[in-house]
């Protein structure tokens, strides 16, 4: 706002001192030399705007910079809040689009139409304070087409931004779409389709030409108001000013003056403008940025009471229901316990409930009703980060960071230690992997763990375990993805993890169950029965054909 | 500079609606600084007569202020219209023209690239190069017009004045850019460091959610992520104050012309070699002289981005097709054997062979079943039998023939193929199941819906066959994304159906009724290969193979095999 003020009056006073300077040497003859404190202050003026002008574009970032910062916060916490489970829903290279170039396509916004709106403010009214007192009929003109200028743009932007919006929309879907049948060319060829696609990517880039350029002719009759208002402007205080000096009413110095101001008084206006094709960027970023903002928060917040006994874990689940916000009913009225040293696999068809359960008790989802205690405490009243410190937790496909192996099986810790680290290797069977890798536990595993297999991944996420000697360990179906050999080798290891935790394990097949002395058997988000392995067998019920028709040859290691 | 000319050769078709928006774009600009010129001149010309006492023509400079006026105003207006017009025709080509180059790419000569990079690339890139015109072209071209003329014009007032100008624009319109980019280029380099360290912890805050939310409790990757933030924030505010002395250096620049033209021009209107009036007249030109230099900063700013966007593009397209297309085709025969015979296939830069030594014959009306574990090669014999990727060893032949003597669309015609990485288009359910017919009916729709299974689930759905997927079929679930491909597939009439784990996702139940769906339709002489890694429906089969590390290493019936499986180490689970 100074600024911009600072800037104003510069370039009055500049106008000011060309308007003198010309003056003496057409009308009074003087040498240039004459003007000796016009010319330097000429020079320092000069100098000053374009010191304001560089310092306004550096401050228009630094504005837009604690923007950026603030928003990439804002969905940075929006997605812990979204938690794993909604995350899966998504896709990862949007949601980064979003939270990358989506946040980085505000700046214009703020560093360039904010800045441009003000001086456009600024700029017009001080000079109309300088010229009215000099010639009224100047400052008429300047006075009746200023306002008209926004007027216009308004009256006509209305309509035409609405338009324009669409037309962003409309943009975004057209790459969207030529997106999506680049990915499915494999598809389309199979289908002796790409033809007929190639087609349609053709005619909707047409029909995009055909509405935007009906968009365009009316969104460009804003900034043709605005250009001819601007111009006609210049035209008449010329026209005005050169009749008045012929006829003697006016001093040259003062019209010249006048006329040097006219266009710095249309020329914030035009910027805005220009300005305004930020505007619409940043619209159509802050669009993209409604992704993640319209996913529900769906992780369970907690609270803030410690653990009790946090060295033995007792979970209870009483009466839970989940049903997802598109209306998907995962869990409906479930009721158990895991005692504390209990290993309790959970059973049942794919979509019965049992990974559900397992995000439930891991906080990555609220309970739409129903509770699940941790030693009596309700996890939305435990403070979380104590509560997940005691977890170890091996997912059905384990990530892996790119880093260092010893970061990776102690993932939150600064300076990991060395003999539990060895300790954890050992015990996961991870020692041959951690061998194989250039430079042991300090050797660096590429983005995604590449260069590991899934049965090397799913042991280093049992090392995980082990690192954190979690009194309760919960697994997804840690073998499901696994070729037979990698399945025997991670069997292995959670055979040394479950003795003397807590365990809730989502088994997948009935081999990864022996560990454990109680079944829960689920079928359509509730508990069909449950007991022991044997006599679950001998009552010949749902786990017993679960049992019978497993029908699995091979797994999909993928 | 090769790229830039490839870019340019995209445009040419284009190029008259450029050249002309180029021209009205100079026409306008050079409205406007002559509206300035004229005005000065005139209102000075005005004084001097004033008080001199003498009149003089006002009628034609007043009229040529009001021409000025207009050509300006309409010019700038016909001139957006057109310059977008342009660029929206070259969207039109661009688009297509990318989309052609790469069909005969994929899949193969696109799998080396992580799928979700190579596309998110790909937006930014093909959004570059349609801009190209309007954001660096045009500019440029219109600009250097306007200066030739502007200065062309001074130079016949005074030749020195020229000369300053000539300087001054070629110090802020190129001197300056290059100055600038050469000093911003350490903090670009380190933005674009940033920018992918940004990316890479971005996809492991969203893909390791789980992970670290229960490993890492202090969030310290967070923490990391905020400071990478932070520092890149920190690189473009750099980036940015250089920008912003380009701009503001092409007002400085334009301020001490201004400056000069008076200090040069004032001692020859005192000794009376250049007209009063023109003094103005050229101070106020070469002040709106500059508003043609104004844009090339932020112009030079956007090229080399662009031009590294267009070699992406090109280097993309210029890929050689992994499968020659022969030059004089072979009619495709209605019907025969896909047979494969001592085929081989190693992936390029692989160190073993995906297949090796297969052999194999699908006659009419035989149905084969082939089990192996999940990368024994079973998906590479698909890839096979599509020509996406030519054997290494061996042959596949279709009616005796080897299907490279075949045009590679026309062979497809034969095969109706689900393969594992089916895609559904981001569109309707009945524009998804057309992709295989265009000219199906809703009653044939509806026919390859209840093979599938998923009758009940389309009536479900309150819009029916409209329902939109959503990407990649987001808003359906697996088992009826993957029910809706092999509806799909078998609403190809083709004599040969090869399915790769159609029943992948379904429950037991499920997966019988869409067996028995798949099995009941069968046409007598319709061949089948069912890939699979599960029992169901292996008993209707023919002859089961299995496939061990890209070999069959067992053939033979059905229960036969089954016995065999039973009795292999760690067969059924």
């Amino acid at each position: 706002m100074t600024l911009s003020l600072v800037t104003g009056l510069l370039i009055i006073l500049q106008a000011f001192l060309v308007a003198r300077i010309l003056n003496g040497v057409l009308f009074q003859k003087l040498p240039v030399a004459a003007f000796p404190v016009e010319i330097a202050a000429l020079l320092g003026a000069i100098a000053a705007r374009f010191l304001t002008v560089w310092a306004t574009e550096r401050f228009g970032f630094a504005a837009a910079g604690k923007v950026m910062r603030a928003l990439r916060a804002e969905l940075l916490d929006r997605v812990e809040k979204i938690g794993p489970v909604g995350l899966a829903e998504t896709r990862t290279g949007e949601m980064v689009a979003a939270l990358a170039d989506g946040v980085r396509a505000v700046e214009p916004y703020y560093s360039r139409y904010i800045p441009a709106s003000v001086l456009a403010v600024v700029l017009p009214l001080a000079i109309i304070v300088v010229v009215f007192p000099l010639d009224w009929l100047s400052g008429l003109v300047f006075l009746v087409t200023a306002p008209l200028i926004p007027v216009f743009m308004i009256l006509i932007g209305k309509g035409a931004e609405a338009l324009n919006q669409k037309q962003w929309r409309r943009l975004a879907r057209m790459s969207g779409h030529l997106l999506d049948a680049v990915q499915g060319l494999a598809t389309l060829k199979a289908f002796n389709a790409a033809g007929r696609m190639a087609r349609q990517v053709a005619s909707v880039a047409d029909a995009y030409r055909r509405d935007t350029m009906a968009v365009l002719r009316v969104a460009f009759l804003s900034s043709l108001v605005l250009e001819f208002f601007a111009t006609v402007s210049i035209a008449l205080v010329a026209v005005f000013i050169g009749f008045r000096l012929l006829w003697g009413e006016m001093a040259f110095f003062e019209g010249l003056f006048i006329l040097l101001l006219a266009p710095e008084f249309y020329a914030p206006l035009r910027a805005m403008g220009t300005a305004y094709h930020a505007r619409m960027e940043a619209i159509g970023a802050a669009e993209r940025m409604v992704a993640p903002d319209d996913l529900p928060a769906l992780a369970e917040t907690g609270g803030s009471t410690p653990l009790p006994h946090p060295e033995r874990i007792e979970i209870r689940f009483e009466d839970v229901h989940l049903t997802f916000p598109d209306g998907r009913r995962a869990l409906d009225g479930v009721s158990f316990t895991v005692a504390p040293g209990e290993t309790v696999a959970l059973v049942g068809p794919s979509g019965a409930g049992k990974s559900s359960l397992l995000h439930l008790l891991l906080g990555f989802v609220k309970p739409t009703s129903g509770r699940v205690l941790v030693n009596g405490v309700p996890l939305a009243e435990l403070d979380l980060a104590q509560w997940r410190s005691r977890i170890g937790y091996v997912p059905q496909r384990p990530r892996l960071f790119a880093g260092t192996l010893a970061s990776n099986i102690a993932p939150g810790e600064a300076a990991p230690d060395g003999e539990r680290l060895r300790q954890a290797v050992a015990q996961a069977g991870l020692a041959d992997v951690v061998a194989a890798v250039p430079g042991g536990l300090d050797g660096t595993l590429g983005e995604g763990g590449t260069g590991l297999s899934g049965g090397e991944a799913h042991r280093l996420a049992v090392a995980r375990a082990f690192y954190r000697d979690a009194p309760m360990i919960v697994l997804d179906e840690p073998t499901a993805h696994l070729d037979h050999e990698s399945e025997a080798q991670v069997e292995a290891a959670l055979a040394r993890l479950l003795p003397g935790r807590s365990g809730l394990i989502a088994a997948h097949r009935l081999a990864s169950i022996s560990s454990a002395r109680r079944i829960v058997v689920l079928n359509h988000g509730r508990i069909a029965e449950e007991g022991a392995a044997t006599a679950l067998l001998a009552k010949g019920g749902l786990f017993a054909r679960l049992a019978s028709g497993d029908t699995e040859l091979w797994e999909a290691a993928q | 500079m090769s790229d830039l000319k490839r870019l340019l050769s995209l445009m040419r078709p284009q190029a008259g609606w450029m050249a002309l928006a180029v021209l009205l774009s100079a026409l306008a600009t050079l409205s406007h600084i002559a509206l300035m010129a004229t005005s000065g001149w005139f209102i000075t010309a005005m004084a001097l007569a004033g008080a001199a006492g003498v009149s003089m023509n006002y009628f034609t400079p007043a009229a040529y202020i009001r021409g000025f006026a207009i050509s300006r105003t309409a010019g700038r207006y016909v001139e957006r219209l057109v310059g977008h017009e342009a660029t929206l025709k070259f969207v039109a080509r661009l688009r297509p023209w990318f989309f052609i180059r790469l069909t005969p790419l994929a899949p193969a000569a696109l799998e080396d690239q992580r799928s979700g990079d190579l596309l998110a690339r790909l937006k930014g890139d093909i959004d570059r190069l349609e801009f190209a015109f309007l954001r660096i072209l045009s500019p440029l071209l219109a600009g250097v017009l306007v200066l030739i003329v502007g200065i062309w014009v001074v130079a016949r007032y005074d030749a020195a004045i020229a000369g300053v100008l000539l300087v001054a624009a070629l110090i802020a319109g190129f001197g300056l850019p290059a100055l600038l980019q050469r000093l911003a280029a350490p903090a670009a380099q380190q933005v674009t460091a940033r920018t992918a360290e940004l990316n890479a912890q971005l996809v492991d805050h969203l893909e390791g959610r789980a992970e670290l939310d229960i490993y890492d409790p202090q969030r310290r990757h967070r923490a990391a992520l905020d400071a990478t933030s932070d520092a890149l924030i920190t690189d473009e505010k750099r980036l940015a104050g250089i920008a912003g002395f380009g701009g503001a250096g092409v007002g400085l620049a334009a301020q001490l012309s201004l400056l000069a033209v008076i200090l040069i021009g004032a001692p020859q209107v005192l000794a009376g070699t250049l007209p009063g009036a023109d003094l103005p007249m050229l101070a106020l030109l070469s002040l709106a002289l500059f508003e043609a230099v104004a844009p090339f900063p932020l112009a030079f700013q956007t090229l080399p981005g662009t031009l590294a966007s267009a070699r992406r593009i090109f280097s993309l397209v210029d890929r050689p097709a992994p499968v020659a297309e022969p030059a004089t085709p072979r009619h495709v025969p209605a019907a025969g054997a896909l047979a494969f015979s001592h085929t081989g296939l190693t992936y390029p830069g692989a160190g073993s062979a995906a297949v090796t030594d297969v052999s194999l014959s699908l006659e009419p009306g035989r149905r084969i079943g082939l089990i192996g574990a999940s990368g024994s090669g079973k998906s590479s014999l698909v890839a096979l039998a599509l020509r996406f990727r030519a054997p290494s060893a061996g042959t596949v032949s279709f009616a005796g023939t080897d299907l490279d003597a075949y045009g590679a669309d026309a062979w497809r015609q034969r095969l109706a193929v689900l393969s594992q990485h089916d895609h559904l288009f981001s569109a309707t359910l009945r524009d998804n199941l057309r992709i295989a017919a265009p000219e199906a009916t809703d009653a044939q729709l509806a026919a390859v819906l209840e093979r599938a299974g998923l009758t009940a689930f389309v009536a479900a759905q309150p819009a029916g066959l409209d329902t939109f997927v959503g990407a990649h079929g987001a808003k359906i679930s697996g088992g009826e994304a993957r029910r809706l491909g092999l509806a799909r597939t078998l609403l190809k009439d083709a004599p040969i159906l090869i399915l790769d784990e159609p029943t992948e996702g379904l429950d037991g139940e499920t997966e019988r009724r869409v067996m028995d769906g798949v099995m009941g339709a069968l046409a007598a002489d319709q061949a089948l290969l069912l890939i699979t890694h599960r029992r169901a429906r292996l008993e209707a089969m023919d002859e089961v193979l299995l496939m061990e590390e890209g070999r069959i290493t067992a053939r033979g019936a059905p229960a036969e095999m089954l016995r065999h499986m039973e009795r292999a180490p760690g067969g059924a689970g």
